[in-house]
């Protein structure tokens, strides 16, 4: 746990099956608080279950799916399995 | 306070001697259509809500033998307090705005499986002084997933009843036809102390919800969002670039093959039964204007609608029965990576290949978009695919252009289908540079768990497209049968000479009855010719046949690419009709024959290989179905965009077939 950097990192760069917490999103506002409303906050870990096109992360009991566009702005703070 | 608020609204609403209304309110995907066809039955009425193309369904739940309540069902949604579509519709529905009534209770249908994120809305609702009344529903899943949910520590930390379900089994529905009664006889109205105030952020609900879920699911709350390889895996092969677009034409393969094949025997019996009863009126009324406006008119009219009637009913169901299963949401995301280059989204595979059985299906299911945008470019291109009414049209004018030849008849078909799929992508990408500025939103979507489809929901929703259709597409589409038909028949001509003496030939008395008919069949069709050049569609056909003169069409081609704005087919019985044929006439090769020696008034052929090229390319782009008109501006509420429809495609059409005429012409094929 001591070694997960604690630095934001784009969730395209997250490996499949780590985890982490959702900082940030570079996005339209509509995106944001959608990706908000099914559960992406600051305070909740996601998983990521499919890097690529699109990009599926799992929040508790909810999937997500993204498109690439979506994914490479949305940036996350790993919290293990990097 | 609030209990009286309360109280007074329920009472007031007993005063009126309306039933109570209940919201029907909830996550997307918990079960809501399936809870209120549990509680309505199939008694539900589908409307729009007032000012949007968002529809909602108002049924009659019946809670005892004497009490009913009216319930509306609200469009899924996440939370309230955000800007979303469906987020606006939900608080103007539970704080009685405008054109809403206030309702009297609401059920919240939550997902046992996803408790944290449904809890954020029960929360949410909470603010609002409407009797609440929890269906925990989806409990067989949850404890599949060995999650045990206390309903009695939820409920007393929610301060409202919560009733746990299996809504598709009606497991728990009396249950909650009861804590309903009882939240419309005595509202509760004291606010859990613990729950975060309304201004708070989701951050604060969520970590509310699940401190709520950790005290009602004890050690069997999930912690974390560990994998579930099960829907790991199918979202793993469902989205994979190979497998994932395999199955996706598997899949959609299946459905347009049980499409066609299912609707034929409906759309035949449908067509055999109004052409019954149109002979029965023939039969009975005597001959004069009214029984043609009866029989071509009125009959053929409403034929022309119901025949529909099967592909919408049986596409809407294919399509519910998919979109339960959680299948389409995976597949959006497969064809997003190829409709997104043109500015469509991955969601509007189903409307265009839907409208390569016919557009009206295809533009209605374009509903399945959410974005408004997305969703105008879509409908505004889906006509463009070869729809099965062009498919006699492309036979008849391919083998024109190929006599001889199937190999390169059927390669200038299957062109047909190329080109037809090709202006629709090519469009969509001018329309986002021009009227629909931007490109296609990136795509983010929830995914559904897989599930069983429910049968009831698809048929329920099958049966309420049908109607819905009927409703509205329906009489335009009438009117408009009507209206083609008296253009096409009147105003009526005198029967020519030569009619008459054929007729008085075949009422010779020392005739076989063979020749008897043959005369009869050939006066028939030369009236029948007589009326189609003197009717306004004729003489319309006559005067604006110097516009089509540099596509290389006659004022008899004029005149079957105007009647064809009825129905593309009526293009082959129209050209049948001028060469003396029957117009109900099928295209075979007699016809066709016929149609090929067909000549001008200088006596040159109609259709040279630059002709039936121009005709053709005609035929794949132009607008010309008037009933999509009608379905495109009642699914867009905007008169705007039929027009631009029938402008567009009816311009890029001339244009093009314009090209083709002149090119081929120059190259000495005409
Ligand atoms: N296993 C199980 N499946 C259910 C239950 N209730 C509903 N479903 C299924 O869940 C899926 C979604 O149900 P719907 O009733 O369409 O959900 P909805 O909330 O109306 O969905 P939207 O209208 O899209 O927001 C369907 O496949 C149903 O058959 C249940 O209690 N148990």
């Amino acid at each position: 746990m001591a070694s997960t950097p604690k630095t934001p990192i784009c969730l395209c760069d997250l490996a499949v099956g780590a985890t982490a917490r959702f900082h940030a999103a570079d996005l339209d506002p509509e995106f944001s608080r959608f990706l908000r409303s099914v559960g992406l906050t600051q305070t909740s870990e996601l998983r990521l279950c499919r890097n690529g096109d699109p990009c599926i992360v799992q929040v508790r009991a909810t999937r997500i799916g993204m498109s690439k566009a979506v994914a490479g702005q949305v940036y996350v703070v790993p919290t293990s399995g990097t | 306070m609030l209990g009286e608020a309360l109280a007074d609204t329920v009472l007031s609403a007993r005063a009126r001697s309306r039933p109570a209304r209940v919201a029907l309110i909830g996550n997307p995907n918990t079960g809501k259509t399936t809870t209120f066809n549990r509680l309505c039955g199939s008694r539900a009425k589908t409307s729009n809500f007032p000012g949007t193309t968002t529809s909602t369904r108002l049924g009659r739940a019946e809670l005892t033998s004497s009490r009913a309540v009216e319930v509306l069902d609200l469009p899924g949604v996440y939370e309230l307090h955000i800007e979303a579509p469906e987020s606006l519709i939900a608080r103007a529905v539970l704080e009685g705005d405008g054109a809403f009534r206030r309702p009297d209770a609401a059920i919240v249908v939550v997902d046992a499986c996803n408790l944290t994120r449904n809890l954020v809305l029960v929360g949410e609702l909470l603010h609002y002084d409407v009797p609440l009344v929890v269906g925990l529903n989806m409990v067989d899943l949850a404890q599949r997933r060995g999650l045990t949910v206390d309903v009695n520590v939820l409920s007393r930390r929610l301060g409202v009843p919560v009733v746990p379900m299996i809504a598709r089994r009606a497991e728990g529905v009396d249950a909650l036809r009861m804590a309903l009664l009882r939240a419309l006889d005595f509202p509760r109205a004291k606010r859990p102390a613990d729950l975060p105030a309304g201004t708070s952020s989701p951050e604060a609900l969520t970590a509310w919800a699940d401190e709520l879920l950790t005290e009602a699911a004890g050690a069997s709350a999930p912690n974390g969002s560990g994998p579930d390889s099960f829907t790991e895996g199918l979202d793993r092969a469902f989205t994979n670039p190979i497998l994932g677009l395999v199955t996706f034409f598997a899949v959609m393969g299946g459905l347009f093959w049980a499409l066609f094949t299912l609707a034929t025997l409906p759309m035949d019996l449908i067509e055999a039964t109004f052409a019954y009863f149109g002979q029965l009126a023939v039969t009975y009324l005597p001959a004069g204007p009214l029984r043609d406006l009866l029989t071509d008119g009125i009959i053929s009219g409403i034929a022309g609608t119901i025949v529909f009637l099967p592909q919408i009913c049986l596409l809407f169901f294919f399509i519910s029965l998919l979109e339960d299963t959680g299948y389409l949401a995976r597949a959006a995301f497969v064809m997003d990576r190829v409709l997104h280059r043109f500015g469509l989204p991955g969601q509007a595979f189903v409307p265009l290949l839907t409208s390569h059985a016919c557009a009206l299906p295809g533009i209605m299911s374009a509903r399945l978009i959410p974005n408004r945008r997305d969703r105008l470019a879509t409908i505004m291109v889906a006509p463009f695919m070869s729809c099965s009414a062009r498919l006699p049209v492309y036979v008849l004018l391919t083998s024109l252009l190929f006599a001889g030849q199937p190999g390169w008849a059927g390669l200038a078909f299957a062109c047909c289908y190329l080109l037809g799929g090709a202006a629709a992508l090519l469009s969509a990408l001018l329309f986002g540079r021009t009227v629909l500025k931007g490109g296609a939103r990136p795509m983010v979507l929830e995914l559904p768990t897989y599930k069983m489809p429910s049968f009831t929901n698809a048929l329920v929703t099958a049966r309420d497209q049908g109607i819905a259709f009927l409703r509205t597409a329906g009489t335009v589409i009438m009117a408009i049968c009507i209206v083609m038909w008296w253009l096409s028949a009147y105003p009526r001509v005198d029967t020519p000479e030569s009619v008459r003496t054929l007729r008085a030939e075949a009422d010779q008395p020392e005739l076989s009855v063979g020749r008897v008919a043959e005369l009869r069949a050939r006066a028939d069709t030369l009236e029948a010719r007589a009326v189609q050049a003197g009717s306004f569609a004729g003489r319309i056909g006559r005067t604006i046949q110097p516009a089509f003169e540099p596509l290389g069409y006659d004022w008899q081609l004029t005149v079957g690419v105007l009647t064809s704005f009825l129905a593309r087919e009526v293009f082959v019985s129209t050209m049948s009709v001028f060469v003396g044929g029957a117009a109900d006439a099928e295209v075979n090769v007699g016809v066709i024959d016929r149609i090929r020696t067909m000549r001008r008034d200088d006596g040159r052929l109609v259709f040279t290989p630059a002709t039936a090229a121009s005709t053709l390319v005609f035929f794949v782009l132009a607008m010309q179905c008037l009933p999509t008109l009608a379905v495109t501006h009642k699914e867009t509420g905007a008169l705007k965009y039929p027009i631009l429809q029938l402008l567009y495609m009816s311009g890029l059409a001339y244009v093009s077939a314009l090209i083709v005429y002149q090119s081929l012409r120059a190259m000495g094929w005409s």
